[in-house]
């Protein structure tokens, strides 16, 4: 059996979404995470056996105003979409054509999606906007579907991901982490889609690395779109992609018995003892950041093991970096105090972390 | 009275916490039984608050109410009342009618959300989106069990695969070509619709603000439709834009639409020709993938 | 961060307590602060659902939007704050100082000024975004607001604009604030959690703070749960009374908070600058309300070139300037700079207060004095040095070896033959210098707009506020 699969068990498999996919790319280093996400683990049904629900949820108003403006930006044949399309990329006026790939029922999506794009490669029928188009990704031998909310279209034989999200752009601007998080996922959508272009023997370079991001402007609901360039979310997505590919070496340095497997009961009820779990999960090394609380469903699991381990990981990288990289609390504590003898290659940072120590006290005191 | 007021409060802040814990740790069973509770806790503390006296007939009766979409829970007391307000009580046009109203002032294929607009716009009228979602499906049993026992039926428009279009209505007395959608039909209807919308208005006489705020939508997505000004727009300027950009695409679209609507009267039995090809259970299940979330 | 600061937070994490990071406060903090909580609605820009404000710890005042999504409901909200907020600034127009300037005429400066107080940063970005939707509508026309809303959107955007203004304390955010005076043993991005860096001041570390059920996040978003759970109930009741008591569960603990970080800060003694900070403070209060008098238009949606790189520098000197006083005003700050090398202190051991340069007219009292110290001197002899012990007094670095340091001083001596007593410092005092010192470059050259460049768009246009502006949606 695959060792992967090893990992994963009887657990049924959490297929990826685009942002778990782009969301791999936020903490390379990490082991755990790469290997319970390569063998496609729940890792929020484990957070949440292990005692450490993750912190995340989406609000139900949230979720209807996006789904209102995607339906809005969409309405009468992607009307406002056209209207940007036209003013932002010079469109041509007669194209136009639009396919509801959604018409067809769920098992015939993708089967329909790669028909519909390989007659407008060929051009053998008119093409524009495709809507709720079905890609798919390998991901570590595993095949995610891939669902946009969004729409590919075409122009002069080139494909664009259109993204639609409902933060507002507001004078030109909106919130940088909203922006960058929307091209890691449009940058899943371009792969997937050159993927597709590549197994029907046509140029994967026809889907452009500039996806159009639709937001609404300024305080109204009207759509405006912008040019997203993600070629830099690209590289680091198949940087990743690839690592998930080689997860061999990752994989020979655990025990032979590990396995992640919740052991899920006849209702879908993770049965297996949590200490249990939790020593097999502490069999892979993590690398916990502050950074994880935004993006890992096993966060809190791992800064609660990070405390235990008294680890300078918990304040975050910039600390670590100021610390000259020693990584435990009392290893940095007992150097300041001078109660530990620094190690080879540690004297200019116990040397700092002495003067600190001494002003600190001359002035608190 | 105040006491058990409090005790209410008391005892409905406990409830909505569990509700809460509950759901963070996804126990939707137990969510589920604590909020049946809470709704109870809330019934109770809306009556006595409202000094009603204990809980008896409240609100008009259930059937008058009207049904809203996706709820399974029972709507509280209150609530009645507020929707009562609302003025929807007896109408005098039903959904139905209403909805045939607009198709038929717009002459086109059109999604629920501008049939709404039209609706409201031009005949004061009263339906909301969600009143549409079930229509179709109505539609089709009340002709399964009588054919053609209704001067018109309100049905699907039919894509190149002859099976019903997400989102579209349709009159059935329109010819086929008109209720069939190739992949160019939807930007052709939305151009007649917004030349019929401007027509419409450009007859009447006086002004119609909501009217006038539903051209301007739309003639913005036309080309030399209008300027970004504010103001109401020019009914013929609108016209004339929707014309020029039609004459790029009529040809093609009407050659589409002639060879699926000849498909779909030769493979199709009558309620296939009006509903659509696939049956209704394969368009509503539901894919098992995920979507990317926003 | 320093190695001092993250030294500092190792030291909260063992200890289990947050650490002090400064010894004096560096913020002014109003006998009448404002605390401003606002809540939006969750997936929109800046739609309001409710806000907690007042000056008075006892008395909460809570605005809500009882249908958010009812763009007259919003406006109205708009109108109840502005009723709040608007009269609250006034009250500091009444008392003014007539301050004289050189080669300008004199003006009115208000004698104290109004301080918002917002929980994060993110509740200031959402304040600028409200005075943003607010600040162009206008009172008549096809969607005419109520009185105050726009003149309450140029005050929420100017104070939106101060709160990014270094070492102003016309905004203050309480978590950034704390932050600059206690380092927890958590990291950056968990401070933004104003329950849970309170309670690593106060008591220590507490998972409590993490659970919304215990305390509801700080604002402006709420809690997924809560909206999902309560607040969607809620407003489907359209009981706006439930809205009301639903929002005040979500605000009232975070009010107890802010008077509790306010404590805080109160309860550390002011820093010396301050006090020359507010006065910037209240000049630049006055320049606004005076416009706001005068009638001029409301701010532009954005900077013109020569606006936006003036701004930046007057930011740049600001922040330089900032970042000199506290090291002045904080020996725990200037340790920072010791660390580096870049200022020392120790013990005098040894003096000369009557060294003398030049000869006959140009003879000039140039003190010379030996200092020992522990700290790592990285500054080269010439070096230009300044002391928080005497201000007015400059110095330059004569040599630095083996723990002694020799230094002339240079400025501030006068023209006595002999120094006044007391302006040299004496063997065995404790002194401290540094090569910081707050004159900076002068502003840059700028161009008028006037002359602003074609490369940078040509001299801007004066900003008329449209109908589009006033117009626009509030959706």
């Amino acid at each position: 059996m695959n060792r992967l699969d090893a990992l994963r068990g009887t657990t049924p498999q959490k297929p990826h979404d685009a942002r778990a996919i782009a969301a791999l790319a936020a903490n390379p280093g990490c082991s755990r995470r790469a290997l319970m996400d390569g063998a496609g683990i729940d890792k929020d049904a484990a957070a949440r056996h292990l005692g450490f629900p993750a912190p995340f949820g989406q609000s139900p108003f949230a979720i209807t105003r996006g789904n209102a403006f995607e339906a809005l930006v969409k309405a009468d044949g992607c009307a406002e979409l056209l209207r940007m399309l036209r003013d932002l990329l010079g469109l041509p006026i007669a194209e136009v054509a639009y396919h509801d790939v959604e018409n067809v029922g769920a098992h015939l999506r993708h089967t329909h999606t790669r028909t519909l794009i390989d007659r407008a490669v060929r051009q053998e029928d008119a093409g524009t906007v495709y809507d709720h188009p079905l890609f798919t990704l390998d991901i570590a031998g595993h095949t995610a579907y891939l669902e946009p909310d969004v729409v590919a279209f075409q122009l002069g034989g080139r494909f664009h991901i259109v993204e639609i999200k409902s933060f507002a752009v507001i004078d030109g601007q909106a919130d940088p982490a909203a922006v960058a998080a929307a091209a890691r996922q449009a940058a899943v959508y371009v792969l997937a889609l050159r993927g597709l272009l590549a197994e029907l023997g046509h140029d994967p370079l026809r889907v452009s690395h500039e996806v159009v991001l639709v937001c609404p402007e300024n305080f109204a609901n009207r759509p405006v779109a912008t040019l997203v360039d993600v070629r830099r979310e690209l590289a680091v997505l198949r940087r990743q992609l690839t690592r998930m590919t080689t997860l061999d070496r990752l994989l020979d340095g655990l025990p032979d018995d590990l396995t992640f497997d919740l052991l899920p009961g006849e209702d879908g009820l993770p049965t297996r003892p949590v200490a249990e779990l939790a020593d097999a999960v502490r069999g892979a090394a993590a690398r916990y950041a502050p950074d994880c609380l935004s993006t890992c469903d096993l966060c809190f699991f791992c800064r609660d093991e990070a405390r235990q381990e008294g680890a300078s990981d918990l304040l975050g990288r910039h600390v670590r970096d100021e610390l000259g990289g020693v990584a435990s609390v009392g290893e940095v504590l007992g150097l300041a105090d001078g109660t530990r003898d620094a190690a080879a290659g540690q004297e200019e940072i116990a040397r700092l972390l002495r003067n600190a120590e001494r002003l600190r006290r001359e002035c608190l005191t | 009275m105040s006491d058990r007021l409090d005790d209410l409060e008391r005892r409905i802040d406990e409830l909505r916490a569990g509700v809460r814990t509950a759901m963070r740790a996804r126990d939707t069973a137990t969510a589920r039984t604590l909020r049946a509770e809470l709704r109870t806790a809330e019934r109770t503390w809306d009556t006595l608050v409202s000094g009603d006296g204990p809980a008896t007939e409240h609100g008009p009766p259930a059937g008058n109410v009207p049904e809203e979409s996706g709820q399974g829970a029972p709507r509280r007391a209150r609530a009645h009342g507020a929707a009562a307000r609302r003025g929807d009580g007896p109408r005098l046009v039903t959904v139905r009618e209403q909805v045939h109203q607009a198709l038929a002032l717009l002459d086109a294929p059109a999604q629920a959300r501008l049939i709404v607009a039209v609706s409201q716009a031009f005949f004061a009228g009263s339906i909301r989106s969600p009143q549409l979602t079930s229509l179709r499906r109505d539609e089709e049993r009340s002709f399964r069990s009588s054919p053609y026992g209704r001067p018109y039926y309100l049905c699907a428009a039919l894509t190149d695969r002859l099976s019903p279009a997400r989102g579209l209505l349709t009159v059935s007395t329109w010819p086929a070509e008109r209720r069939v959608v190739g992949p160019l039909s939807p930007r052709v209807d939305f151009l007649t619709c917004a030349l019929r919308v401007a027509r419409h208005l450009g007859g009447l006489p006086g002004s119609l603000p909501d009217g006038d705020r539903l051209l301007a939508r739309m003639a913005r997505n036309i080309p030399g439709a209008g300027d970004d000004a504010f103001g109401p727009p020019d009914p013929g300027r609108v016209v004339e834009a929707a014309r020029r950009e039609l004459r790029v695409h009529t040809r093609r679209d009407t050659r589409d639409r002639a060879q699926l609507a000849k498909r779909a009267t030769s493979q199709l039995d009558d309620v296939a020709a009006l509903f659509g090809a696939a049956t209704l259970s394969t368009v509503a299940k539901e894919s098992s993938t995920m979507r990317g979330g926003r | 961060m320093s190695l001092l600061t993250s030294l500092a937070r190792l030291r909260a994490l063992d200890e289990g307590i947050a650490q002090p990071i400064a010894t004096v406060r560096h913020c002014h903090v109003s006998a009448r602060p404002m605390v401003f909580i606002p809540l939006k609605l969750s997936g929109e820009a800046a739609a309001p659902l409710a806000a907690m404000l007042g000056t008075d710890r006892d008395e909460p005042r809570l605005l809500v939007v009882p249908q958010p999504r009812n763009r007259d409901l919003r406006f109205a909200w708009a109108a109840e704050l502005a009723g709040v907020l608007v009269p609250y600034i006034e009250t500091f127009l009444a008392s003014t100082e007539t301050v004289a300037r050189k080669n300008a005429d004199p003006y009115e400066r208000a004698v104290d000024a109004p301080q918002l107080v917002l929980p994060n940063r993110a509740g200031v970005a959402f304040t600028r975004l409200l005075g943003r939707s607010t600040r162009f509508r206008s009172l008549d026309g096809p969607y005419p607001v109520p009185m105050g809303v726009p003149l309450l959107g140029r005050w929420l955007t100017y104070f939106a604009e101060r709160a990014a203004y270094p070492g102003s304390s016309l905004t203050l955010c309480a978590t950034d604030e704390l932050g600059r005076h206690w380092a927890s043993g958590q990291s950056a991005l968990e401070d933004a959690n104003l329950a849970a860096l309170v309670s690593w001041i106060t008591e220590g570390p507490n998972d409590d703070a993490e659970d919304p059920l215990i305390w509801p996040p700080a604002g402006p978003a709420t809690d997924p749960g809560f909206d999902a759970e309560v607040l969607a109930p809620a407003i489907e009741s359209e009981s706006a009374e439930r809205v009301t008591e639903a929002l005040r569960t979500q605000l009232a603990p975070t009010w107890r908070l802010m008077w509790r970080a306010l404590d805080l800060l109160r309860g550390l003694r002011e820093g010396a600058g301050v006090a020359q900070r507010w006065e910037q403070d209240r000049a630049s209060f006055s320049g606004m309300a005076a416009q706001v008098t005068e009638g001029g238009p409301p701010q532009a949606r954005r900077d013109g070139a020569i606006a936006a790189a003036a701004r930046l520098a007057r930011m740049e000197r600001a922040q330089a300037a900032y970042d000199v006083q506290r090291a002045y005003d904080d020996p725990l700050i200037m340790a920072e700079y010791r660390l580096t090398g870049e200022a020392f202190a120790g013990e005098v051991v040894e003096n000369d207060p009557d060294n003398t340069e030049g000869e006959g007219r140009s003879r000039k009292l140039r003190p010379l004095v030996v200092i020992k110290t522990d700290d790592p001197v990285r500054l080269a002899p010439g070096t230009a040095l300044g002391t928080p012990e005497r201000r007015g007094q400059g110095a330059q670095l004569v040599s630095a070896r083996d723990g002694l340091v020799t230094i002339k001083i240079t400025k501030g001596m006068g023209r006595a033959k002999t120094p006044a007593p007391g302006s040299v410092p004496e063997v065995g005092e404790r002194v401290c210098y540094t090569s910081l010192t707050d004159d900076f470059q002068g502003s840059p050259a700028l161009p008028d707009p006037e002359a602003t460049p074609w490369t940078h768009g040509g001299p801007p246009q004066t900003y008329v506020p449209t109908d589009e502006d006033a117009q626009e949606e509030w959706s």
